[in-house]
């Protein structure tokens, strides 16, 4: 029984359907299946399916996309009575990820966001133009383990520095790891302006980003 | 000509666009600009910064909006009339990085690069206008765009469209321009001896900075050119006839602002749209689907009577290599036969996108375009060319390499009817190997470096070239005393 739910979840998160994994997700509750268990053994592992068949090249953006909507469908059944049990979650990790300010392409960044969500993180999109001082509030509020800084214009590239500096002095760098990415940057630049890690594309960020959250 | 779209397609696209202006708008954010809008008759939310425009506002527009326009070079053979029925070409915009001739490694761009790419472009047949092939990285970026504009001034006869990103480091490049024109009066009557261009923000918005530098053009009348930057099925939808429709509200909404501002600014009126690769989530830019986009908007530029500007020939292919080549070639002609009047990063010296300059790539693609060119210009048919007694003397027996008439005939008529490349090899196989079997690439490095030695062009006036230091130092200082 329960794992014919898990596997119908799975099926429901890959082909996108956010309906039909609402209900199911409702079937597995009534049914008494753990809350965790039905994410951990169905809408996550749907999601993690479709992550990796993009990773290959196997299946398109927009399926990844709606896939990661039908789990957080899902997700959106199963929170509150995991909240009221006081059963701890488990998320892989929260990252917060925005574009520099005076930058406003976006879809590199969404990208990113998009795949890590896909790969079990909780991910914070803080939009694009973002001010440094923006980012320092937000990593205080929300204390992402992982921040993410992207850049597509050489003009901006410093601004990605001036985050780092900030969180430096106001003593909140050893908090949280800092990426950086956008077409322009390198692995050199990241390591110039003393950030812990970058990536050339969304498959290899979210490598980086377990990496740094296992060391 | 190509044309792709049929008559009712045409129409039905333009009463979509029109839709989609008066319904749904596009969000600008500069009040200033919405107060004109407003006034002029556009319907303005001040909280969300949309404005809706109605579609008689478009046509009062491009009432205003000139068909043709001329781009002024310091050397007047290179002046040139947009929209005149031709296709111009420019070089590529914008590489961070460059792979340097020398070594084959891909490193940050300088500013050397960017005095080399516009002299190669000068010296290039092919390139009718230049772009700043090279975004320098020794340069510091308070004074970057200034430094750009005067390494282009120094570097190039023909006309140069020069960078604008900030709205002070382009009033800078303004006041250095006066300079190039030979002072503020000479430069009021002639503006049109720059040029710049602008993107948008897809889906259907403008930042302050860009209309900033817009409505700083309008104010001059300086040329420039309006491109969408959407990608279909990211930043736009996924069908090529909602991109059309998307990128036209978009362009059309900075045609009303700046000929409310400027009436008669020359605007070149264009797309930089693509496709989104769903597969790797990146811009494909080498697709065919980017050459419909072209051909399709060209159309419509022309519908609207306003010439076309199309960037048509960016490379995806990281290295200048045969996938670099096939994709410049089937965008350019696509763009070309359409009948794009600048078709720009046609001659392409970048891969990767716009990221990293090749000089080798410059060189290639100056061959590809001029092979374009060629194309571009068809058959010539009267009753000379026709060449019915020319076939006659030479009857069945003779041939066109011994027969004087003949000899004479080819003489006249060859270098209009041939096209010769400057670096494509057409010799015999034995000629080939005895000149070391070279691929292309090797040729193209050659040829690069030859150029570079011996091109030599009238230098900038040295009066001009110290009061453009000199300004340059000033912004240096006020910076640093910030
Ligand atoms: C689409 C595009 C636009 C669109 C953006 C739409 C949007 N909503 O995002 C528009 C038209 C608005 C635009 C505007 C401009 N653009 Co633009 N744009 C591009 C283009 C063609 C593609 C960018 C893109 O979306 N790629 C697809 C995504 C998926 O790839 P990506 O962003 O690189 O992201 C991947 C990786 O880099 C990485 N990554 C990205 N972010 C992060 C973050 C982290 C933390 C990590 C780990 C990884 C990571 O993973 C992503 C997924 O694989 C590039 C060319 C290029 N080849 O990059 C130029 C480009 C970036 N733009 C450029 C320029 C100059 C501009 C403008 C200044 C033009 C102008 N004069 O108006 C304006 C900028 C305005 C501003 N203030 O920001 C230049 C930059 C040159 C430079 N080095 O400075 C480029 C390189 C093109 C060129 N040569 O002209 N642009």
């Amino acid at each position: 029984m329960e794992s014919m739910i898990f596997e119908e979840l799975q099926n429901a998160v890959i082909e996108g359907d956010s309906e039909k994994s609402v209900s199911l997700a409702k079937n597995a509750l009534e049914a008494g299946i753990p809350p965790l268990d039905v994410i951990t053994n169905g809408l996550a592992k749907g999601v993690k399916t479709v992550g990796d068949l993009f990773s290959e090249g196997q299946v398109f953006l927009v399926e990844l996309i709606l896939a990661g909507d039908a789990m957080k469908a899902g997700m959106s059944v199963l929170l509150p009575v995991i909240k009221e049990s006081k059963a701890e979650m488990i998320s892989a990790g929260k990252v917060m990820i925005g574009t520099v300010q005076g930058d406003i392409h976006s879809i590199g960044k969404d990208i990113v966001g998009t795949l890590l969500e896909a790969d079990g993180f909780e991910v914070l999109n803080v939009g694009e133009d973002v001010q440094s001082e923006t980012f320092m509030e937000k990593v205080k509020e929300h204390k992402p383990d992982v921040l993410g800084l992207s850049s597509l214009l050489t003009v901006t590239m410093p601004a990605q520095k001036d985050v780092i500096e900030k969180l430096k002095a106001s003593g909140l760098r050893g908090d949280v790891k800092v990426i950086v990415g956008g077409a322009p940057t390198t692995q050199e630049w990241a390591d110039e302006i003393g950030a812990d890690g970058w990536a050339g594309d969304a498959v290899s960020a979210v490598s980086l980003v377990k990496q740094l959250i296992k060391g | 000509m190509y044309r792709l779209l049929g008559r009712g397609e045409i129409s039905a696209v333009h009463t979509a666009a029109m839709e989609v202006l008066e319904r749904i708008g596009v969000v600008i954010q500069h009040d200033a600009a919405l107060k004109k809008l407003a006034d002029a008759g556009a319907t303005v939310d001040d909280k969300t910064k949309v404005v809706k425009i109605p579609e008689y506002m478009v046509h009062d527009a491009l009432q205003k909006s000139p068909r043709r326009h001329k781009l002024i070079a310091r050397n007047p053979k290179y002046n040139i009339v947009i929209g005149d029925g031709d296709s111009y070409f420019t070089n590529a915009f914008g590489a961070h990085y460059t792979i340097d001739l020398e070594t084959g490694e891909r490193r940050l761009s300088t500013i050397k690069d960017l005095e080399e790419f516009t002299l190669l472009a000068d010296y290039f047949q092919t390139v009718d206008y230049i772009k700043p092939n090279i975004l320098p990285q020794d340069v510091p970026k308070s004074v970057w765009e200034q430094e750009m504009a005067l390494a282009m001034f120094k570097s190039a006869e023909k006309h140069l469209s020069l960078v604008a990103l900030t709205p002070e480091g382009w009033r800078d490049v303004i006041e250095m321009a006066k300079i190039y024109a030979g002072g503020e009066d000479e430069f009021i009557k002639n503006p049109s001896i720059i040029d710049t261009g602008f993107n948008n923000v897809p889906p259907l918005k403008y930042t302050r900075e860009i209309i900033d530098m817009v409505l700083e053009c309008a104010k001059y009348r300086i040329p420039f050119d309006i491109s969408t930057g959407l990608l279909s099925s990211a930043s736009g939808p996924v069908t090529l006839a909602g991109t059309i429709v998307q990128g036209i509200a978009e362009n059309h909404a900075i045609v009303v602002l700046a000929q409310l501002i400027g009436p008669g600014t020359p605007i070149m009126w264009g797309s930089c749209a693509t496709i989104l690769d769903q597969r790797y989530g990146t811009a494909a830019y080498g697709s065919p689907e980017n050459g419909l986009i072209h051909a399709a908007f060209c159309q419509m530029a022309h519908y609207y009577g306003l010439p076309y500007y199309g960037a048509a020939g960016v490379i995806d292919s990281k290295v200048p290599d045969q996938q670099a080549a096939y994709e410049n070639t089937m965008n350019v002609l696509l763009a070309t036969v359409s009948g794009a009047d600048v078709v720009h990063d046609a001659v392409y010296g970048i891969v990767e996108a716009g990221v990293t300059a090749s000089y080798e790539m410059f060189a290639i693609s100056n061959d590809i375009c001029g092979a374009i060119k060629r194309i571009s210009k068809g058959i010539q048919v009267t009753p000379e060319t026709l060449a019915v007694d020319i076939i006659e003397t030479v009857g069945h027996e003779k041939n066109h390499l011994n027969t004087p008439e003949a000899l004479k005939f080819t003489k006249k008529h060859l270098l209009e009817e041939q096209w010769q490349p400057l670096i494509s090899n057409r010799t015999s196989r034995p000629e080939w190997e005895k000149r070391g079997s070279k691929t292309i690439e090797d040729v193209a490095r050659e040829k690069v470096k030859e150029i570079l030695l011996t091109h030599k062009i009238e230098p900038l006036d040295k009066k001009m070239e110290s009061a453009m230091r000199k300004l340059i130092e000033d912004r240096t200082k006020k910076t640093k005393s910030n």
